[in-house]
């Protein structure tokens, strides 16, 4: 066939496509970039009032886990309010639903006063039963909420009158208000369908519009929210975009305006754009760790634990792994924690040759054993795995999925040593040890057991003042104890995050890291 | 037809009950349950014996696929564990959206795929057949999250005229909708089309090869006339067939590029619920697409008849 014959039929093709483009680009016609594009920014520093905040969201929203802390930060403060709130600096309660209150002087009940007033978005008023429904609800185990041991510790709710509640606690606890800062209120009588993601009724910022399942949420502003002039925003959209890169795509193609989820590899691209700003906050978002089974030999040794953490390169995992984010520690907690120190961070430094001496010192050579870890962290355990080899302790990585990660955690099935990351160090430091699993006096994941790790504990916890000198010593003392016993080796605090356009303002959010846009606005 | 139909209905309903087997069994022989994810970070024994009684996972795993099973043939899928909600409104939300990304890929790899194969026989010189390999093989090679982001990059950052990722319906706004699909469809067709070129090219060079082409040549119809109603026509069938079987690599394709393009259909349900065991959103999904891929297979047999008036179904 002569090529000239085809000429005239690709010529056809080039020609519709040429008239596809132009009438693509035809003034009139409709542009879907265009459509979601963010308004420009204004000039004045002002608060704006009014337009929509786009959100870009990695993970969905799983109405299951409503009253637990997950990975899905955008519902918790918009939809719903808590009791008090923390001053994120100073980890003191500040009043939110309840106006004021009064610890015993033995710590053993609290009353509350409630705002009045305060409306739930299908108009029915807050009451003090309401109060009494939550703290029952969060004992329920179906729920599982993650501070169901301090939920538990409330044996009597009296309701005063209806703005004004007393509950009685088995023994004082330091932690009660990390308890009054997660528990969210909702409606009691729509509870079912809000574990269900069908109707979701708080008193918050934000009413809730609608859910599609990995596709979006939407929400309006409460015209009738506690807080004059509040919220800015008329109303919010999620977008679930479940992929890092699609989600800095979304961000710089300007279809979101905020991007939440995003660790700090994630954000390299951003980093230095003048038109994001990378928000850090001090609460951190969990720690990686190295976690010992001491059942297993020689493992049952805590100069052998000691000498894995001096054998890893904590600052490397940061600058490699993490883009530069997060802080090398050898102790869980984030500093905003009073049981923080630069010391404890730094008591384990980088140190093969001391590693290698303890390990001599333990009698233990030629090891090699299996190493656990979480698939979706395989750079971190292949760091894991060098440094320890460089000390003699040679390791067979294991990549464990989400699922079946945590069913072993919980079930005290993970071999010697497993690689993951734990939560609830940013809280009061006695929350970790009775709420965390690795951690868990009672029972945990290395099946580590002491008397004295156990009093320590309790100590901690059964302190009625969380601020007083006694209660900071009580916090010490489990920093210690941790740090030499190692049955959980820390390695980061993980950096909590949200990248946005430049133009928003007032992004908050509480210390369990659910977002709180009762400020934001976009400039 | 009719008749060509029923008698295959019986194999086809066979098929359906042994994957409905297969996958509820392999489901939880995989390790990891939706226990564990909705028990959160800390539960405690109870918390764990709550849920699973709650669930009915408590039960022997026989028993609970005979209520399964029952409860699909009476329609009701039943309601998912973690993602929440009942699994058939779960489907029902994605399914339109994965019908209509597989339309498009599938349009647009027959498209290319007819327009790479018929260059192919058609371009004579060396370095057009080069280019035109070179096109081929990238397609075919190139993973979807790779020329995923090459797209995004180009046209909805560099030059921003797409959106990078999200839906709207073309049915409800064709002009907008088709932007949201352009990219999406286009990764996913790629591959396809390179298989596509490879049947139309092969089979072109063997229809023009044949004795009712050389026939033709011999009174004197224009070559492109034998090109385009002779061999054409006669090199369908197999690509007919190939398309077919390329649905079932789209519907698997589409976990991948669901994610780059934040599509929300029924790949990202399924990567959803099998990262969080959500079995009965996995069992409905793998079903569904199970259903599909018979049924699709049925139709290819049929269309098959109709374009081939030689083939006579028995």
């Amino acid at each position: 066939m002569p090529v000239s014959s085809i000429f005239t039929s690709r010529r056809t093709v080039l020609r519709a496509a040429g008239a596809g483009a132009v009438a693509l680009g035809l003034a009139g016609c409709k542009s879907a970039v265009d459509e979601k594009k963010s308004s420009p920014a204004g000039a004045s520093g002002q608060p704006k009032k009014g337009g929509t905040l786009q959100i870009g969201s990695l993970t969905d929203f799983t109405p299951a886990l409503l009253f637990t802390q997950n990975a899905f930060t955008a519902v918790h403060r918009l939809v719903f309010n808590t009791l008090t709130s923390y001053d994120p600096k100073t980890l003191q309660p500040q009043p939110q639903l309840a106006k004021s209150w009064q610890v015993a002087a033995d710590g053993k009940s609290v009353t509350f006063q409630l705002r009045e007033g305060v409306k739930f978005h299908n108009g029915r008023p807050f009451t003090a039963d309401d109060v009494v429904f939550a703290i029952n609800n969060l004992k329920d185990p179906k729920r599982s909420a993650q501070l169901r041991a301090t939920a538990a510790v409330v044996q009597e709710i009296q309701v005063v009158n209806p703005l004004e509640v007393t509950l009685k606690l088995a023994h004082p606890v330091s932690n009660l208000f990390d308890l009054f800062e997660f528990m969210i209120i909702t409606d009691k009588d729509s509870v079912e369908e809000a574990v269900t993601g069908k109707k979701l009724i708080g008193t918050g910022p934000f009413v809730f519009k609608s859910w599609t399942p990995g596709a979006s949420l939407s929400f309006a502003k409460n015209p009738e929210y506690f807080i004059p002039e509040r919220p800015y925003f008329d109303g919010v959209e999620v977008r679930i975009i479940p992929n890092n890169d699609s989600l800095v795509s979304a961000l710089r193609g300007k279809q979101v305006q905020l991007a939440i989820g995003l660790n700090g590899r994630d954000v390299a691209p951003v980093k230095t754009d003048p038109q994001f700003t990378v928000q850090q906050y001090d609460t951190g978002s969990g720690a990686v760790y190295v976690g010992a089974n001491v059942t297993v030999k020689p493992f049952d040794d805590k100069r052998v634990r000691q000498a894995i953490s001096y054998a890893i390169n904590r600052e490397r995992i940061v600058q490699q792994s993490l883009g530069g984010f997060g802080l090398p520690s050898s102790a869980p907690w984030p500093k905003s924690s009073p049981a923080y120190s630069d010391a404890t961070a730094k008591r384990y430094p980088h140190d093969p040759e001391r590693a290698k001496a303890l390990l001599a010192e333990a009698g233990v050579s030629n090891l090699d054993v299996p190493l656990a870890y979480l698939n979706t962290s395989t750079v971190i355990a292949q760091m894991i795995q060098f440094d320890l080899q460089q000390v003699g302790i040679k390791t067979t990585l294991e990549p464990l999925d989400p699922a079946k990660f945590q069913a072993q955690l919980i079930g005290q099935t993970m071999p010697a040593l497993w690689a993951g990351s734990h939560g609830f160090a940013q809280l009061h430091p006695a929350t970790l040890a009775v709420s965390a699993y690795p951690f868990n006096e009672a029972k945990n994941t290395s099946k580590f057991s002491d008397p004295a790790y156990t009093e320590i504990v309790q100590k901690a916890w059964r302190q009625p003042d969380a601020d007083s000198p006694a209660a900071k010593a009580a916090y010490q003392d489990l920093s210690e104890v941790l740090l030499d016993r190692q049955f959980v080796i820390d390695l980061v605090v993980l950096a909590n995050l949200y990248v946005a356009d430049k133009s928003l303002q007032g992004v908050g959010q509480n210390t369990y890291a659910s977002l709180v846009l009762d400020d934001a606005y976009l400039a | 037809m009719t008749g060509y139909l029923l008698r295959r209905l019986p194999s086809a309903l066979g098929v359906l009950l042994l994957a409905s087997f297969a996958i509820f069994f392999i489901l939880r022989a995989v390790p990891g349950d939706p226990v564990a994810t909705l028990a959160g970070s800390d539960p405690s024994p109870e918390t764990v014996a709550a849920i699973r009684a709650d669930l009915g996972l408590d039960r022997p795993v026989l028993a609970q696929y005979g209520t399964w099973l029952a409860d699909v043939l009476r329609g009701d899928l039943g309601r998912s564990y973690v993602i929440g909600g009942e699994v058939s409104e779960l489907l029902s939300q994605r399914i339109g959206k994965s019908v209509e990304l597989t339309i498009g890929a599938l349009v647009f790899s027959l498209a290319i795929g007819l327009v790479l194969g018929v260059l192919g026989v058609t371009v004579k010189n060396r370095a057009g057949q080069a280019v035109l390999s070179a096109i081929n093989a990238i397609s075919l090679i190139v993973p979807a999250y790779v020329s995923g982001f090459l797209l995004v990059f180009l046209f909805a950052i560099t030059w921003p005229v797409l959106p990078p990722g999200g839906h709207v319906s073309v049915l409800s706004d064709p002009q907008i909708g088709f932007q949201y699909l352009l990219m999406p469809a286009l990764v996913m067709a790629l591959p396809p089309a390179a298989i596509v070129a490879r049947y139309v090219k092969d089979g072109l060079l063997q229809a023009l090869g044949e004795d009712y082409t050389r026939t033709a040549k011999s009174l004197g119809i224009p070559h492109r006339r034998i090109l385009w109603r002779h061999a054409l026509p006669n090199a369908l069938p197999p690509v007919l067939t190939v398309l077919g079987m390329l649905v079932g690599t789209l519907l698997g394709s589409a976990v991948i590029i669901e994610a780059v393009f934040a599509w929300p259909g029924l790949g990202t349900l399924a990567e959803q619920a099998v990262t969080r065991r959500d079995y009965p959103v996995i069992q409905a999904v793998l079903l569904f697409m199970v259903a599909v891929f018979v049924i699709v297979q049925l139709l290819t047999d049929l269309a098959y008849a109709l374009i081939d008036p030689r083939v006579r179904l028995r």
